[in-house]
């Protein structure tokens, strides 16, 4: 199966989830998903929110260079006070996030909706 | 992978393709065997961190070598290297990898000749094997906090090139003050030496690319109390009390 590589888009929820930018990402992410992580991360941070989600529902494989690549979008989210949250992955990469201890620096939810209503008043 | 039909996305969801090349969630780090005359020192119990449980500045290291006219594939750079990964090290040190290999989940314990410690030692966790890299996770106490991937990929001209890239930061305050006197050094003669060793088993020569970036500036004082775990540390107290062991227990490490 050929490789399906990172498409990712920016979308700015509005009203009560404004100050939120949502990445959505679909396909793999892998050593050669820097450039369209990184495109769209800056992209997100243009409008200056104060959360960042990465949304990985449509997200069906991560390697282990993939995940090095988030740790840098979490540096840099934290480098700027910005919260940097994950949500739509499957348990599989649930686990992974917490065997990697990504988990430690960064909040899970299940979908969209619950990670932006529940990091609004936290 | 290439071959494989697609999957459903129920399946997908159940049996992920990749999660044979995952390590299993562990609590702490268990060493299933010690081969004679090593040391098994800051590993056994340890919990493996990433470049987010460190304390000093986060660095991404990048080192790669072409492997021009090798002839060789990404696969099979990168099946020789899992298997003969300690022959490639520095001399000085010793990577005891497990009989079973560098599998997920597996802990290799690593003994080095350091001044001031004879026996400095501590270890690595395979966090990720797949065919084309396979990635190191650090235990608590390890000099660094992160991960270490070895991979191997065609560039745009074709030629197989083989890479080390790191996302580190210094475990503890320690080991941050000896970054810039002597550890970013060692890191990276370190890697530029496994590659020229891995260049020269495939009969090739060249120059090492390195790119040094700092991800993150900042140091993070709340985790200033990695210290208590320091291998060297305590590798330095193992070797101080090593006349008061029975003598069977004071084995050299080479």
């Amino acid at each position: 199966m050929p490789a399906k590589h990172l498409e990712a888009s920016v979308r700015y929820p509005p009203g009560e989830r404004a100050g939120a930018a949502v990445i959505e990402l679909r396909g793999e992410i892998d050593g050669f998903s820097q450039e369209a992580l990184d495109a769209a991360y800056a992209e997100a941070e243009s409008r200056d929110p104060d959360i960042i989600l990465l949304n990985f529902s449509e997200v069906d494989y991560i390697n282990s260079t993939g995940i090095a690549l988030i740790v840098g979008l979490l540096a840099k989210a934290r480098a700027s006070r910005r919260r940097l949250l994950a949500c739509g992955l499957s348990d599989h990469y649930v686990e992974i996030f917490n065997i990697t201890r990504l988990s430690d620096f960064m909040s899970l939810f299940p979908d969209e909706e619950s990670a932006l209503t529940k990091s609004a008043g936290a | 992978m290439a071959g494989q039909p697609p999957q459903p996305k129920e399946n997908l969801q159940k049996n992920p393709r990749d999660a044979a090349y995952w390590a299993q969630g562990v609590k702490a780090l268990k060493i299933s065997e010690v081969p004679e005359g090593a040391v098994n020192l800051n590993v056994e119990g340890r919990r493996v961190v990433g470049p987010l449980q460190g304390f000093g500045r986060m660095w991404q290291k990048t080192y790669r070598i072409p492997l021009e006219g090798s002839g060789a594939t990404p696969a099979e750079v990168v099946k020789v290297w899992k298997e003969r990964f300690p022959e490639f090290w520095m001399p000085g040190n010793r990577f005891l990898a497990p009989k079973g290999g560098l599998a997920p989940g597996a802990v290799a314990l690593i003994n080095s000749d350091v001044p001031g410690s004879r026996w400095f030692s501590t270890g690595v966790m395979v966090l990720y094997s797949d065919e084309e890299s396979f990635t190191y996770m650090t235990p608590e106490g390890h000099p660094f906090s992160g991960w270490i991937t070895f991979s191997s990929y065609a560039d745009d001209e074709g030629t197989t090139v083989a890479q080390a890239q790191l996302i580190i930061r210094a475990n503890d305050p320690l080991y941050e003050l000896m970054m810039p006197v002597g550890l970013h050094r060692i890191e990276d003669r370190t890697w530029q030496h496994t590659l020229r060793s891995l260049a020269s088993y495939f009969g090739t020569g060249g120059k090492v690319e390195s790119r040094v970036t700092c991800l993150d500036p900042r140091r993070q004082w709340s985790q200033a109390g990695n210290i208590r775990y320091n291998a060297l540390i305590w590798s330095m107290i193992y070797a101080v009390l090593a006349p008061m062991r029975p003598r069977r227990e004071r084995k050299p490490t080479n």
